[in-house]
Parts: C-alpha cells; structure tokens; sequence
C-alpha cells in the first residue's frame, strides 16, 4: 500500500526543477520510505511514505522494493538515507563472523570475565552471557602503553605470524584487536592491524581506537569483538544496496544513518559498521529535535512507539545527548553485552502495540516486554494469537476503529479480543471493559515512569517541555501521557507512523569524537585542554577532508565531560566557541556546576577534574528548508467522518467526533473528546483539549493540565 | 482501610511508581557517589520502607542490602518514639550495628521520613560502604580490631538534618575522623541527595492518589509478597535439615533448617561464642542471609518487600559469632554472613538438587590496598571485593567469575581505571586454570590478578575465607579451588595468605589475587567428552587431567600460543 498524505494541500505543477530526498528504514517487520519533493522557487512540497515487508536475510530486497513502490526514479533524486537493523539482528541472532581477538598479555579473559556482574539478584541459576569469542581464539601479545599513553613496554609482533596461521587453520573470518590504554595511545593498535593486513591481506580486521577512544578495556574489547562479528555481513549488505541502486540509475552515493542521530558515508559506515547499531529509533529523535527547531520549540520529549517497545528521549535547548554506555541483550535478567559508541541517550522499554497483557500467580496485571510481535500478532490479527495486547484493548475501548484495522486492510477479529480480554480479567475478576481499561491504564503507567526516567530523574521538569510522539503507537497514547506529566502541549507529525524515515531524510552528516583525557580543570591545564580540543578537530578536518567535504562546511562543536575529583560518573558541559584559555577555567566550572546542581540537587566545594572531550562535527548535506503553508478556515468539519463511542477511561466513555487524518488541513481546529485515523495511526483526544493543524501539517494538542503533573 | 476497596489498577500504578522511585534513587546515588566502592562496585543499597520500617520496594545493588535498610528505620521508628521527635525534613544516619545499623561501621544507612498532611507515610533510606569512617586502620576494617571501638567512628542512629537544617558540628565530626574527609563527605551527600529524591517522589504519589489508597497499594504489595513466599513454600521439600561444617579456623558451625507449610525457621543456636578479632556478626546481619537463601529458594522473581520475609523464624544464641554483644569488633560481618548464608545453602542442596547448585567461591576475598600515587602524590585506597568461579548444577557448568552470592549488579574495577586512580599496575587478570571443580557439569573459573606496586610505603589488608576448604561439590562433582591472596616482593620469599593486615608494600611488589572454582556436579566421567575435549583446547584442562579426571584422550592438544598458568 502506497500512502499519499498530502496533509499539506498543493497544486502539482511542472515538478522538473524540484528536488527530491528519500529516506528508506528498514525494521525488523517493515520497510519503510519517506520521500520529499520541494520546489526550490516557489517553496512547495510534498511528502508521501510507502511501506513494505522487510526481507531477511537480503534486505537490500525489501530496500528495492519500496523505492519502486514509492515511485522513486532513482535517476531523479538528489539525496538518499538509509537505516537499518541488519547490525542489530546480526547480533541478536548471533549470526556473524567467526572472529579471533588479539589483546594484551595478561588480559585475553577480559571478554569472559565482563564485568562479573548480575542483575537477576536472587537467581542463583542465572547464566551468564557467552562470550562471542571463545577462549582459544583469544590471543595475547606481550607490550604496554600506560593511562598516560606513555609506552612501558615495546609491543612483540613476533608471535603474531603463528596466531594469524591458527587463526586461518580455525576458519577465523575476522580479527578484532584491543589493547590497553589504547584509547590514550593507539600506535600499538595500529602496529598490530598493519601487520595482520600485512600477514592477511584479505580478512576482516578492526582495532578499537577506530571505534572509541574511551577508557574501560571491557567495554571497549566487545565493541570492537562485535564489531568485527558483524563486519562482513554488513559490508555485503552494504556493497549489493550500492550496486543494486546503481543498477537502477541512482547516481550519487547514499548516506547511512548512524546511531548518534546523524549519517555517515557509506564507505565510512561499513569500516566500522556497529556504529549503525541504533539507526532508527536515533533518526526518530533526530527527527523529533528538526521538528521542534521548525515550530520553533526548542525543548522537546521524543517518544517513540512502536509495535514491540517504547522509546523516549529528551531535548533539552534543541541538543541531543550523546552518549556511549550502550548495551545489548541487557534486562533485569541479563548483564548484555556492552556496545561503546555513540548512541543518542533514550529509555526503551518493552511496551508497544503488540505487548502481551498477563496475571501473574497472584492477581497482578502486567503488560510487556513480551510482544506477540507480526505473527501471530495481536488477538485482533485473527491469526492465532490468543494473548491480549495493548492493541487489542485500544480495539475494545474504541480507541482504533474496529472497521478500518490497519487502514482497513484487516478485519478485527472481535470475538478473538473478547476471548483474550475475557481470559486475562477472569484471572482477575474484571470483565472485559475493565480488563481492557487496566491494560492501557498499565501500559501508560510503564510509559510514564520511562517518560520520567529521561526528565525528572535527571532534574528537567516535563511542564517545560513539548511531547512530540510518533511511531505507530504515538499519537494513541501521548495525550494521556502528557496529561498525566502536566505537559501541556503534544504535537502529532504527519505521517507519525513513518517519522523516524523523514528524521534520517532531514539528517546531517554527523561524527561524535570522544576521547578520555583525564586532567584537573585548573588554569595550568587549559592549554592542554585546548591542544586536546585542536588535536581532536584536526583529525576531524582531515577525515572529513579525506572525504570531500572543506572545511568550511563542517560545523565543530566542543563538549567537555567533568566531575568533582573522585567521582566517576562525568556531565558533559558545552565548551563555547572560544579558544580554552586560563581566564575561562573559572566560567567552565561554573557551568559544570550549574550542569551538576540541576541534576543532582546540590554542589560541592571540591577540586573539578575533566574526564575528556567530545567534539561533534556536522556538515548539512544540502539540506531543505521546509516552508509554513497558509492556514485554511479553522472548521475541521470537512475531515469529520463520524462519530462513535469511545472509552476514555478512566475518565468515561464520551461520544467522540472521528477525524479522517488525510483530510486534515493547516488551521483547521477540533476539540476532544475526539479520535484522527488515517491508515497507519490513530490519534486519541481525551475530553477538554483542543486541537489545530499548524502549517507543517503537525497536529498540536494543547492539554488541560488537570492538576496533576509531576 | 484495606485494599478490597481500592482500585486494583490503581494501586499497581502506585506499587510501580514506588519501585521506579527506589531505582530512581539508585540511579542519583550511583552518578554522584566519590568512592569506587559505591560507584563501580555498587556497594550500596536504595529502599523505600512504610511508616513501621516495612520494606515496601528496593532498588537494584547489592541483595545483601535489602534486607537491612528496614532494620535500621524500624530502630529509628523505635528510638525516636515521641510525639514530634521525627519531623519532615529531618534526615538520619546510623552505622553501628548495635544500634541499628545491622552490617559494620563502614556503612552508613541515611534514612528520611515522607510525610503527608502531617502524618508520616513512608521512610526512604539508603546504605553505601564508605572508604574510610575512622578507627584504628586506614580503610577503617582490619583484622587487628579486637573491639568496634577500633573500627571507627561510632553514628548511634543520630538525626544528622533537623527539618533541613544540616548540623553542622555533627558533620564535622564525621569528616574530622576519616582519614578522606573530603570522599566521605561527598559521598554522605550523594547519600542525602538520594533520599531526597525518593521522598519527593513519595509524596507527590501521597499527594495525586491520598495516603488512604498510597497506604493501601504498599500494604498489598506487602501481602503479595508473603502470598508469593508461601505458595512457593508449600512446594518445597517439608522437614528439618541439618548440617556441620569445619571452618577455616577449626571452628565447626551447626545449622538446622525446618521447612514447614507456613514457615521457614533457621536455628543457629547451637554456635561457637563470639571472637575477639572482626569475623564476628550482629543478628540481623545473619537474619538478612536467612532472608536472602529464603527469597532465592521461594520466588527469586517477585519483587522483595517485608511481607516476602514474614515466614522467615531465625534462632541466635546472644554472645555467638552469629549474635554478638557490644563491644565486639564486627568489621569483616560479611564473611560471617556469607559463611552462614553457604551454610545454610549447603544444608539444603543435598536434599533439593535441583534447586541449588554446588558451592560457589563464597567469599568476598575483601582486598584493601593503599598507598601513595606516584603521580599525582596522592593517597589512595582499594576497597574491593573479588569475582570468583560459581558451583555447578543439574542445569550445566557454574558461571565463571562472578561475584559471591551477596552481591549482585555489582561490577569489578577496569584495569585502565585502577591504574589511573591508583598507584598500581594491573599486570594480568586471567581465569584461574588450578585443578578443582571436575565433574559431569563442571564449576565455573576463578580469577588471577596481579597488582604491582608502583611506590614505596603501601600496605596490604585482606580477609578471604574458603581458603583450607574449597568450594564444595555435589553429587559427585569434585571440590572446587581455594580462595587465596599471595605477597611475591621484588625481594625475598612469596608469601601466601588468608587473613593479613597491614602489610607494608613496596615498589614492584606483586599482589596476586587467587579465587576459587566453584564445585562439580556430578561424576566427572559422565561430562560430554566433546566438552572436555574444548577445555582442553581453551587451556583450562590439561591433556593430563583430561585424561586421569574425565577418561577422555586426548589426540593432538592444540597448543595454546600463550601461557595461561601463573607464574
């Protein structure tokens, strides 16, 4: 199904001059592409989406596809962006290289030995994750650098001609290399590549000073591990989408969407590929944050729901945070496995459309994390799924219209939700209006505690902020979530359903270098803080350049992470324009501590170290400016289809006036209770909140603070 | 009011509010923390406890510390029993566990009342080792204590802010007496921050939903936790269980477990009298062990909260090792309360294989190592525990290390940050490959790790237990390997120990960290030969062994390329 919303009315005319930038998403169930036509002169434009089921184990397949669908002409377009969960399942499925670690003498047991770590406190069964590379394939060699990037020992390459022929004898397809202190010095990590690629010319290898230049060699070693692990399978995937959009016309090179929110070349992206790990869920906040600079609301809540998870993010003054404790596989009953790159900073939480409601032994009702997932799907699917999903009580209460399910593609199968309402009450003497009422009751409760873990746990106060919700599951559950945190003001995107797409389409390209150098912040010191700073820029200046990209269009921004001397945990402070210089230590640490106060509620008189720097460095890519369209008459009554009742609970069941979401127009106006479908979302207006379209075809909600808040 | 006449999905909201409080508090504690023991190890524990000191959520950490945060606000409760006594905003501290404080001085519990419309509702609390509070050693624990007075300063369940207002002269008295008066004092106020998150998230839940039906959810989160408890209860094994085990120190401990429909009583009467050095422990300190093997057995899932530990009966004679009375230095607790805790596990494993697996290191292996930073002149001080090999079960092979059954989202210190903090070198940490742990599954590796001393005038304290016996095996399986530390100086004779205090270090000594292997399960001649053949290639079995332990030849052993064994 190819979806038009053209939410923003406009005349087609000679579309030859116009610019055309397309966004494709692959996730683990579907495809998805956004494209987006302006005409530079008259500032017109157009945005349609299209879907299509994504197709393991060659997704460039599905890729293809949805171009074709969309009626991409890929001779024709200007700009291509592309996300995907090929790194993410490669490594959820364990289904990668067989790969050979070389480390430092003493530490090949690293890997097994982790963290030593165990969430699942009381399981005296718990098992510990299998390290992805098993002990004989861990080597050593003798050599060491120090914290201070000093060498204390000449790295020894001689054994490594012996390892490299085990490793060839044993299958080994890939060499991940790691060594101590390398994040402060890297020539030993570079030594030892050369002379793998030297020994082995055509295998896969990676050292992890290409990837992070942090501390902690646990972290850093399975990074670079899993890296290595899903090296080949990316760069194929990589390489057969470049020829396949070659073969088809398409000129230009296509961008890859990284986990940091911005993108990447795509020759950049297969030399270290796990930096794709997080691509779509980060281009959705991406997203989020060029939405809210468009409507000119510059603190922001991401909140991003989909079929399996919820995912919220917060933006505070238009920025991103960034960081690198990033895991995999990692729950309350499992360590994971440690990913240190760049990854936007989000809460996920196992709670979607499709997540299992369930009674414990002893009456309580749960929803999540299991997800009945595409198949069986939810009760509704009518496809075996005898669970009750969140979706499937958004059915029940009349929140998603029974007659036009998935865009009316299925039929709900009622007597199914019914049957799993009924099953799931019984175990707690509700019936199923009550039982569906507890689900969405319960799913909102879990949204709002993670809502609040990226808020009120790190001192921001929701009442500041703009809750912009997307994903399939967004606009069915933000109302009530910004009510019930005293947000005021919700906006809906158009095409909510496809955003993290069109977040990837208004991407950057975008690079974080962080480095750990670890100095007291004294005004002695500022030179060598500023020298790091220059360091760090140059090598950005230079890779870019490498790459074509002057100087002068790269954007550079410093970020200095601090603590109070003993502490571990860093807050990370915006260094300004200027040059480090003696007289602004002082103004540094004062805004370290005004940083620090805010989140942790007091300040200390103690000496303030810097941990290290991090430097991102941005470069538009010819990017578009997205007009304001005039608003039309405020009377939504033209996009009035119906109405039907609709439970509320636990505020009532109201009849509520039903919007058809394509037929909305800039200022029209409606109030709830209400309800807006179009074919892949439905938004839910709770009683006493008024609702407009503004000119970039956003709804905005504004909410009736009942009092509550936080 | 009870909570028949409230809305069930209400007051799970509120019980899932209350537990993201306790995480929340765990979350600001963790960031703001100075000492690595607190920050890295997570030695440290959050709660949230009703207006009696009834747990009603806590948050991640340390198992071993959930059960003692309500045993020190239940002594507040008690000790500041009139009228006006506790008041909002107050704040209050206790280490001492002869007065509340449960575990050793080292930890200082701060607990803050939540209050709403004037009536106190619930407590707040969190508990977090401190590097140094004072006494008679740096670090504060040493083996040399022969009485608390030694281990450091004494905080008798004290009001430390009175209606927020801090007292200062306490305050600076605490600082006055640790030898980090600058880390204590930071992390005291990391611990102040935390509880004063958790109450303002209280009571803004006592605010949106009224005390009634905030009442109401912590008391039916309560009764769900005996609930819990005693359905999983009634499906263990009924009967009374005993064993006797020789310790390191030639003392023989007795327990005696009786598991009926409704209770669970451990009878620990019958116990040596208590010692004049540390490794001695309060009785709640082995009430929180009882608990802890209780919650494992029963419902390791839900939630802990005061009604999961209701069926739980223990019997302490006063004056024992596992009661002891003022003024009995009580700084190594913890290798008390683990003994008895592996005690009491070891009782049962015999009767309920399925459930329990063989022995696992079983020791804290508490390391603490000082001295001065080369480079930045600096003191500093290691307080760490060590990662060991876990037993083996039915299920498969024990988990290779991991920290001891007290602890849990606990993590060990990179080597690139020790070295950084301190004046040490990490020169290896590899899987320990000693015999030891043979059988059908095997037990799970210890540890090697070696710290070379960068400068002159460090010392040395440690306590390590399971180090005569090791690690014990079940059905068959062999023993596991024994906990040690070992002193090898630049100069003279390598020296190994159990227990040592205040060694003096110098520059280009080594401290090397041996943990055990945890136990086998099973005869060793029934593993999977496939499996033993992979030891033997991952260099944890020799070719040898293989043979003589498992009966299995070994072809061409595919020599490693680097020496694995220590030295």
């Amino acid at each position: 199904m190819a979806m038009q919303q053209d939410r923003v009315r406009l005349a087609v005319h000679d579309m030859s001059n116009w610019i055309t930038r397309v966004a494709t998403d692959v996730g683990g169930t579907f495809t998805d592409l956004v494209r987006f036509d302006i005409d530079p002169e008259s500032g017109q434009s157009r945005v349609a989406s299209a879907k299509t089921a994504t197709t393991p184990p060659d997704f460039e397949r599905g890729v293809l596809e949805v171009l074709r669908k969309g009626g991409v002409r890929l001779s024709e377009i200007d700009f291509l962006a592309h996300g995907t969960t090929v790194v993410i399942n490669a490594l959820t499925e364990r289904r990668g290289a067989k790969v050979g670690l070389i480390t430092t003498e003493g530490f090949r047991d690293t890997l097994e030995i982790a963290r030593g770590n165990r969430p699942d406190l009381f399981n005296l069964h718990y098992r510990k994750p299998k390290p992805f590379v098993p002990r004989y394939l861990r080597r050593e060699l003798p050599g060491r650098m120090n914290y201070r990037g000093a060498e204390v020992r000449p790295l020894d390459l001689s054994p490594l001609e012996a390892v490299v022929a085990d490793f060839r004898a044993e299958g080994v397809q890939a060499v991940a290399i790691c060594f101590l202190h390398s994040y402060a010095n890297p020539a030993h990590e570079r030594a030892a590549e050369a002379e793998v690629r030297r020994l082995w010319p055509e295998v896969y290898a990676v050292s992890s000073h290409r990837i992070a230049r942090e501390w902690r060699e646990y972290e850093r070693t399975s990074t670079t591990v899993l890296s290595a692990f899903v090296q080949p399978t990316a760069e194929r995937y990589l390489r057969r989408l470049s020829d396949g959009l070659a073969g088809r016309g398409f000129a230009g090179s296509p961008y890859v969407m990284q986990s940091n929110g911005g993108i990447d070349s795509l020759e950049a992206a297969a030399r270290t590929p796990i930096t794709m790990i997080e691509s779509g869920p980060s281009s959705g906040v991406w997203g989020a944050a060029r939405l809210g600079a468009l409507i000119g609301d510059r603190n922001i809540i991401a909140l991003d729901i989909g079929g399996t998870t919820a995912k919220c993010s917060l933006i505070d003054r238009g920025n991103i945070r960034i960081v690198t404790d990033y895991w995999i596989g990692r729950d309350g009953r499992s360590a994971g496995y440690p990913v240190m790159v760049p990854v936007v900073d989000m809460v996920e939480i196992g709670n979607g459309g499709g997540s299992i409601a369930w009674a414990d032994d002893f009456g309580k009702l749960h929803v999540g994390p299991r997800s009945a997932g595409a198949v069986p799907g939810p009760a509704a699917y009518g496809m075996g799924g005898r669970d009750a999903t969140t979706t499937d009580a958004n059915l029940w209460l009349g929140r998603i219209n029974r007659d036009y399910f998935c865009g009316g593609e299925l039929t709900a199968d009622m007597d199914a939700v019914e049957t799993a309402l009924r099953e799931v009450g019984g175990r707690l003497g509700l019936g199923p209006d009550q039982a569906a009422a507890g689900i969405v009751r319960i799913a909102n409760n879990n949204m709002v505690n993670a809502l609040k873990l990226v808020s009120l746990n790190r001192g921001f106060d929701p009442r500041e902020f703009t809750l912009v919700a997307f994903g399939g599951g967004g606009g069915m559950h933000a109302v009530a979530l910004a009510a019930e945190l005293g947000i005021s003001k919700v906006v809906i995107p158009p095409d909510a359903a496809v955003f993290s797409a069109w977040g990837m389409m208004m991407s950057d390209l975008r690079r974080d270098y962080i480095a750990t150098r670890l100095v007291d912040l004294v005004p002695e010191n500022a030179e060598a803080i500023e020298n790091t700073l220059v360091e760090t820029e140059a090598a950005a200046l230079t890779q870019f350049g490498s790459e074509g990209v002057a100087p002068e269009r790269l954007s550079l921004r410093r970020f200095g992470k601090f603590r109070y001397q003993n502490q571990e945990h860093t807050t990370e402070v915006a260094l300004g324009e200027n040059a480090v210089t003696e007289d602004r230590i002082r103004e540094i640490r004062s805004a370290f501590e005004t940083e620090y106060e805010r989140e942790y509620t007091y300040r200390l008189d103690a000496p303030v170290e810097m941990v290290g720097t991090h430097l991102t460095a941005t470069a538009q890519v010819g990017r578009v400016e997205i007009r304001r369209q005039e608003l039309g008459p405020e009377s939504a009554r033209g996009a009035q289809k119906s109405f039907r009742k609709v439970d509320f609970a636990p505020e009532g069941t109201f009849e509520a006036a039903i919007y058809d979401g394509s037929r909305l127009r800039p200022g029209m106006r409606f109030s709830g209770p209400a309800i807006v479908e179009d074919a892949a979302s439905t938004l839910v207006v709770h009683r006493g909140n008024d609702a407009e379209v503004d000119g970039f075809g956003n709804i905005v909600i504004h909410i009736q603070v009942r009092g509550g808040g936080p | 009011m009870t909570a028949q006449n409230h809305d069930p999905i209400t007051l799970e909201i509120i019980q899932n509010s209350v537990q993201a409080a306790a995480d929340e508090m765990f979350a600001a504690m963790r960031k703001t923390a100075m000492s690595s023991i607190i920050y890295e190890v997570l030695d440290m524990g959050t709660g949230i406890m009703d207006a009696k000191g009834e747990i009603a959520s806590s948050g991640a950490g340390i198992p071993a510390f959930i059960g003692v945060l309500d045993k020190s606000v239940k002594f507040i409760v008690a000790r500041f029993d009139q009228p006006g006594a506790i008041e909002p905003g107050d704040v209050f501290a206790t280490n001492d566990p002869y007065y509340g404080g449960v575990t050793h001085l080292s930890d200082i519990v701060v607990m803050m009342p939540v209050f709403h419309h004037g009536e106190m509702i619930a407590w707040t609390a969190t508990i977090a080792h401190h590097s140094d509070v004072g006494g008679m050693a740096p670090g504060s624990l040493t083996g040399a204590a022969t009485s608390i007075f030694q281990e450091g300063l004494r905080l008798p369940a004290i009001k430390l802010i009175a209606r927020g207002g801090t007292n200062e002269p306490v305050m600076q008295i605490i600082k006055v007496n640790s030898r980090m008066p600058d880390v204590l004092e930071g992390d005291l106020w990391a611990s102040i921050a935390s509880v004063r998150v958790g109450a303002r998230r209280i009571e803004a839940l006592a605010k949106k939903y009224g005390t009634d039906t905030f009442t109401a959810a912590v008391e039916s989160f309560m009764d769900f936790g005996e609930r819990a408890s005693l359905s999983a209860l009634a499906k263990l094994p009924k009967g009374t269980f005993e064993l006797a085990e020789e310790q390191d120190n030639g003392q023989v401990y007795h327990v005696r477990i009786t598991i009926a429909e409704d209770r669970f009583t451990v009878d620990l009467r019958n116990n040596p009298d208590q010692l004049d050095g540390p490794l001695n422990t309060s009785r709640d300190g082995v009430m929180v062990a009882a608990q802890m093997i209780f919650k494992s057995l029963t419902d390791p899932y839900a939630p802990a909260t005061g009604g999961s530990f209701r069926p739980v009966e223990l019997l302490t004679r006063r004056g024992s090792v596992f009661d002891a009375d003022e003024p009995a230095a009580l700084g190594f607790y913890y290798e008390i309360e683990l003994r008895v805790y592996d005690l009491m596990w070891r009782c049962l494993a015999n009767h309920m294989p399925e459930r329990l697996a063989a022995g696992h290191f079983a020791s804290i292996c508490g390391t603490f190592i000082g001295g001065i930073h080369p480079d930045t002149g600096r003191q500093y001080t290691v307080i760490e525990p060590q990662l060991g090999g876990w037993g083996a079960s039915m299920r498969g092979d024990g988990n290779t290390a991991m920290f001891s059954g007290f602890h849990g989202e606990t993590y060990n210190c990179p080597a690139e940050i020790t070295e950084a903090r301190n004046g040490l070198i990490v020169d290896r940490m590899t899987l320990i490959t000693e015999p030891g742990g043979e059988g059908r599954h095997t037990g799970g590796r210890g540890i090697v790790l070696d710290y070379r001393v960068r400068s002159d005038t460090g010392f040395l304290t440690a306590s390590y237990t399971r180090s005569k016996f090791p690690p014990w095996g079940v059905d068959g399986g062999r023993d596991g390997s024994p906990n040690y530390i070992e002193f090898i100086p630049k100069e003279g004779e390598r020296q190994r120990f159990a227990h040592v205090s205040g060694l003096a270090t110098g520059k280009d000594d080594v401290i090397r960290v041996c943990t055990g292997s945890g136990g086998g399960c099973g005869d060793p001649r029934e593993r999977d030969p496939d499996l033993v053949r992979a030891d033997v290639r991952n260099g944890l079995l020799s070719p040898q062994r293989a043979r003589n332990v498992y009966g299995v030849e070994i072809r061409s052993p595919r020599p490693s390329t680097t020496a694995c064994l220590p030295r």
